[in-house]
């Protein structure tokens, strides 16, 4: 679905068709192992269902945009994020891989020795960043940012069902983007509910945009319509 | 073979048995032996199986303890008396565990004094509160009598060096057996008592018992499939005073703060008619709320000025489970010292401890069960000749019904029927990991041990295997398999060991059956106190949303840490639904006793007996005084000259339309809530499925009701739902709901999928539900039918409500034995209105999220058209 001129939404990521660019934020890979580590004893299925949906994402792809918190583990690097980053890579294997720093991140560059690695990236009039601290670049058209793992509860009488969701309003003079995880384990952050993580995201989103992903993308209108 | 025993001993048998030194002590504090004494003592010295069900204070622990003290008096004077623990005591409560504890230790101590003698019996309390250094005395010198929880019984069992003491008891005394053999604790113990007695081949078991049906299966609970048992059925015993007591003469013309100031009067006069009185309110928030407006009412009656300090101190007081450890032992002892006049608690105080003095006992408002009503009797005049004395005080015309006829029942000991959880696969799992860890087993073995449990007889030989498979990690694939595995299955060899160098921690600190629940503390704006809602709840809570706390309901206004602040909004219909509820369920064999008085009614109607004559046949049948009776037959009356009355032959279907248009069909299924819970849920799946329309459904212990906007008939769903498709029904319609979420998470909890306690740390309630559903997607991912998940439906369905019961409807109704009435109303009959209003609301849909999903885009989509218009 087309959500803003040249960017449009494909599954998790979002496509910027001029530049042939997919753009994937917040795998936080390792997450289902640290749940294991906490005694939650998850099967490892999540991740590898991620996997084939990027599969399925790469059509007229030539750059792939990971957009922060590619693993889940601030310290290190376990043995299950090595292998899975390894996969992770073979699955998008053949394109140019950008690597954008996220808050989960600080090892990374110790690891993806062969892969570039940028605190940001910008593609002609469009920002593409984290989310995580406020970058001071001068105004661009277009903002995307991950960190916020956006979703959003549909609520009817008792039952609330969170939803992943691209949020699309503006920061400043900018139209702002934000992505939600692919992080299968979990939806997100109700932003409707509870306080945001990423300071783009500290203001009133009464006007923001809400396209849910699901089977398919829903434009559901702006998040007051909601309440 | 299961037998009563018809014949009690003589006097000379069981004094005969009895040293010189338990024989003097013996009489130097008794003066005769108790029924259940002549009956039991030779019994347990000759190392039967028995099942003694007796009232509280008839000397049954004594019972069970008389022959073992004497033996080990014998032993100790002998000479031979060996450093090995000869019985153990298992009770569901720590604090009984002190109190039993106490009353061992005080008769030997003055044997020893009476005899001159050092007898050197060692008594010991062993739970999750026992230190680490008396622990290791414990296992450097155990104790002879060891006393313990299901809990800490389960943890021995595992511990290597413990479990050498464990070889040769002799005696195992489950103490209340009746309150545990109705939950997973009880399953999770019979297998414990499984694992004891393939130690010690030669131990017998003990069960005791308050009154409790049918006695039969508990005592097969007790020993298992291939042991015998003699019942000594001894609980005709007490005298029991009861009676009915009604506030108001007649509940419909008076308001209801008329009935509520006259209850108050009512329960102050009686209180203050008796020295102590222990009042039951069913609820926690009902408790709170007795004891802040009795202090209102009656300033100064109910607190003391002490002359000297110029203390002042309450004679009324709460016990409940929510509130603090310290504050219930407060109260207790105070209880004991007889510094009381009054306790109010919800259900906390109807087992267990001794707690002095009560002369009075007051139900407000039904217990919902025969058994409950006894066992609560029970706690008062604790001792063997008192007579008991109780009041039940009914709060509204269905409650008086209700009460009247349990009276009878309790008065003919006609006792409702006691559910045993079987087959329960996560119980399963944590014990037959327990099992891994003692030795390495031939998987037969095994499972012949676990089939000797009563709550396993009918397991397969598939759910064993498929538990075994989860234990060894088998659902997994094999490089990952090393995270899940806590055992090893050498399917070849057919040998089960343990795995892994956490597998013992893990179990260690992971035990029981009892999920942890946390409660975040609901205050109105005043900051008073109301009660304790379910941290998951909150978690569905909107501000502005309305929903029910101990029968009253509240506005959600907003949440701060563990406290919720609400606006009390009385008689505001509920927007959200409690999926918890604190009430208690309606019996189902009292319903069906309830069903039958109205049926008699019914008969007497028809029959045009004169008023007179059925007033004549109500004191006949029932033990109520005359204006009891008069309310009685005015509500019958009313009923049957209105829309006729449902009895346990006739269900009748009452249609009627709010004057917002909104059309109710009422069931008026008097079966309980439990019952309820299934049909109704039953009717709007098949409603959904064959007409493709969300009803809101309510459902209380009398009835259930479904509402919708139009086109909707709902006895005609009713009619698709076959009692030979009920299970396959009923289990997708729980799929989606609430219920099932939390339910998993208790259930993935004892089958060790969620550790709530792992390396050191302890998980929050509210992060377990979280983790819970991550882990509920992915099971489901792996198989629909993953043994937790199949479990968590067994649960649902079997334990929390009565699917067996639902069934029987069913097929009562196929078979003609119930039949259906439809009836159309333009104004709702007095008992419709009142299911409609009180009863909880729930809007089932069966969509799944991607139907929803779809359907709220659809919404959303049309709304914001309607505003670009």
């Amino acid at each position: 679905m087309l959500i803003h001129p040249n960017i449009e939404i494909r599954d998790l990521g979002l496509y910027l068709v001029k530049e042939k660019t997919l753009i994937i934020s917040d795998i936080h890979i390792g997450y289902e192992e640290s749940l294991n580590r906490q005694g939650i004893l998850v099967p490892r299925v999540y991740f590898k269902e991620f996997l084939l949906r990027l599969s399925k994402m790469l059509n007229h792809v030539d750059r792939v945009v990971l957009n922060g918190d590619i693993k889940h583990e601030f310290a290190g690097m376990s043995s299950t994020e090595w292998q899975g980053s390894k996969e992770l890579f073979e699955v998008i294997t053949g394109k140019e891989i950008v690597v954008i720093k996220g808050n989960h991140d600080p090892m990374l560059p110790y690891v993806f020795t062969k892969t570039k690695i940028v605190p940001f990236l910008r593609l002609g009039n469009i920002l593409i960043v984290h989310g995580d601290v406020v970058l001071k670049e001068e105004n661009p058209d277009v903002i995307i940012i991950g960190h916020e793992h956006c979703a959003i509860g549909l609520k009817e009488g008792m039952r609330i069902e969170r939803f992943k969701c691209f949020l699309k309003g503006k920061y400043n003079a900018s139209t702002l983007i934000a992505m939600p995880s692919c992080n299968l384990a979990t939806e997100g952050t109700d932003i409707a509910r509870h306080e945001r993580l990423s300071p783009y995201l500290q203001q009133n989103l009464n006007t923001f945009e809400v396209f849910i992903v699901s089977d398919q993308v829903y434009a559901f209108g702006k998040v007051k319509e909601l309440q | 073979m299961i037998q009563f025993k018809e014949k009690a001993d003589s006097k000379k048998d069981v004094e005969g048995l009895l040293h010189p030194i338990v024989k003097q002590w013996f009489f130097s504090r008794f003066e005769e032996f108790s029924n259940p004494q002549l009956y039991g003592v030779t019994e347990v010295h000759a190392r039967n199986n028995i099942l003694v069900s007796a009232s509280t204070g008839s000397g049954k622990t004594l019972t069970s303890f008389l022959a073992i003290l004497n033996e080990l008096v014998d032993c100790a004077e002998k000479g031979i008396l060996q450093d090995k623990i000869y019985a153990v005591y298992i009770s569901p409560l720590k604090a009984l565990n002190r109190d039993v504890s106490l009353n061992l230790l005080e008769p030997l101590e003055e044997m020893e004094k009476q005899s001159g003698k050092k007898l050197g019996i060692r008594v010991a309390v062993r739970t999750g509160d026992t230190t680490a250094t008396e622990k290791q005395k414990m296992l450097k010198t155990p104790p002879h009598i060891l006393i313990t929880t299901p809990e800490s019984l389960a943890l021995l069992l595992s511990s290597l060096k413990f479990s050498e003491h464990l070889k040769h008891v002799e005696w195992t005394i489950i103490d209340e057996i009746h309150s545990i053999a109705d939950s997973k604790r009880g399953v999770h113990l019979s297998l414990s008592l499984e694992r004891l007695q393939r130690l010690s081949q030669g131990m017998c078991r003990i069960g005791l018992s308050a009154t409790v049906a049918p006695l039969e299966e508990v005592a097969k609970f007790l020993v298992g499939t291939e042991r015998d048992c003699k019942i000594i059925d001894a609980q005709s015993m007490k005298k029991y005073e009861l009676e009915l007591l009604s506030p108001v003469e007649d509940f419909v013309t008076e308001s209801y703060a008329t009935i509520e100031k006259k209850t108050y009067e009512l329960l102050d006069k009686l209180i203050h008619e008796h020295k102590t009185t222990l009042i039951f309110t069913n609820t926690r928030a009902g408790t709170e709320r007795v004891v802040h407006h009795l202090k209102e009412r009656f300033p100064h009656k109910y607190e003391s000025l002490d002359e000297e300090t110029k203390e002042k101190s309450d004679l009324i007081g709460a016990h409940h489970g929510s509130l603090s450890k310290e504050h219930r032992l407060m109260v207790e002892n105070k209880l004991r010292e007889g510094k009381m006049k009054a306790i109010v608690c919800s259900t906390s105080l109807e087992l267990g401890i001794d707690i002095g003095y009560i002369d009075l006992v007051v139900c407000l408002g039904s217990p919902k069960s025969v058994a409950r009503l006894l066992q609560r009797l029970g706690r008062s005049g604790h001792r063997l000749h008192d007579t008991v004395k109780g009041k039940i005080l009914v709060q509204d015309r269905d409650d008086l019904v209700e009460c009247a006829v349990m009276l009878k029942f309790a008065k003919e000991k006609k006792m409702d029927r006691i559910h045993i959880p079987t087959n329960c696969l996560d119980v399963l799992a944590q014990q037959l990991f327990g099992m891994a860890l003692e030795e390495v087993w031939d998987v037969k073995d095994m499972y012949k041990a676990v089939k000797s449990a009563y709550c396993y007889r009918d397991l397969t030989k598939k759910d064993f295997e498929e538990v075994l498979d989860y234990l060894a990690g088998n659902f997994i694939s094999l490089e990952e398999r090393y995270i899940y595995a806590r055992i090893w299955w050498n399917k070849e060899e057919g040998k089960v060991g343990k795995k892994g160098r956490m597998s013992r921690t893990i179990y260690m600190t992971n035990i029981g059956t009892i999920p942890d629940q946390q409660g975040v503390i609901v205050k109105d704006q005043r900051g008073n106190k109301i009660g304790m809602i379910d941290e998951a709840f909150l978690e569905k809570l909107t501000k502005g949303d309305i929903f029910v706390l101990g029968g009253n309901t509240y506005q959600f206004n907003f949440a701060r840490g563990m406290v919720v602040q609400v606006i009390p909004m009385p008689g505001r219909k509920p927007t959200v639904p409690s999926w918890f509820s604190d009430r208690l369920p309606l019996s189902y064999d009292l319903a069906n006793g309830i069903g039958n008085f109205r049926l008699f009614m019914e008969e007497r109607f028809k029959r045009k007996q004169t008023k007179k004559e059925i007033l004549t046949f109500i004191h006949e049948y029932l033990f109520v005084d005359s204006t009891a009776a008069e309310a009685l037959y005015n509500y019958c009356k009313d009923q049957h000259d209105y829309i006729g009355m449902p009895t346990s032959k006739k269900l009748l279907i009452e249609h009627y339309r709010d004057d917002q248009m909104k059309n109710y069909v009422v069931f008026h299924a008097l079966y309980g809530r439990r019952v309820n819970d299934v049909l109704s849920r039953a009717v709007a799946f098949a409603i959904s499925r064959s007409q493709h329309k969300d009803v809101e459904i309510g459902i209380n212990d009398n009835g259930f009701y479904i509402s919708y906007d139009r086109h909707v008939d709902v006895p005609k769903a009713f009619s698709l739902v076959k009692s030979k498709e009920l299970r396959k029904v009923i289990e997708l319609a729980v799929d989606k709901s609430e219920i099932l979420k939390r339910r998993f998470r208790h259930c993935a909890g004892r089958a060790f999928m969620i550790l709530r306690t792992y390396g050191g740390i302890k998980r929050r309630v509210g992060k377990q539900q979280v983790s819970s559903m991550i882990l509920l997607n992915a099971v489901r991912r792996i198989s629909e039918n993953f043994f937790i998940l199949r479990e968590t439906r067994r649960e649902v369905l079997e334990d929390l409500m009565d699917y067996d019961s639902a069934l029987e409807v069913l097929q009562h109704i196929e078979e003609k034995r119930i039949k259906l009435e439809e009836i159309q109303t333009f104004i709702p009959s007095p008992f419709a209105l009142n299911l409609v209003m009180q009863g909880y609301s729930d809007i089932l849909r069966l969509e799944d999220r991607q139907q929803f999903l779809q359907r709220m885009h659809q919404m959303v989509k049309a709304k914001i058209a309607l505003k670009n218009k």
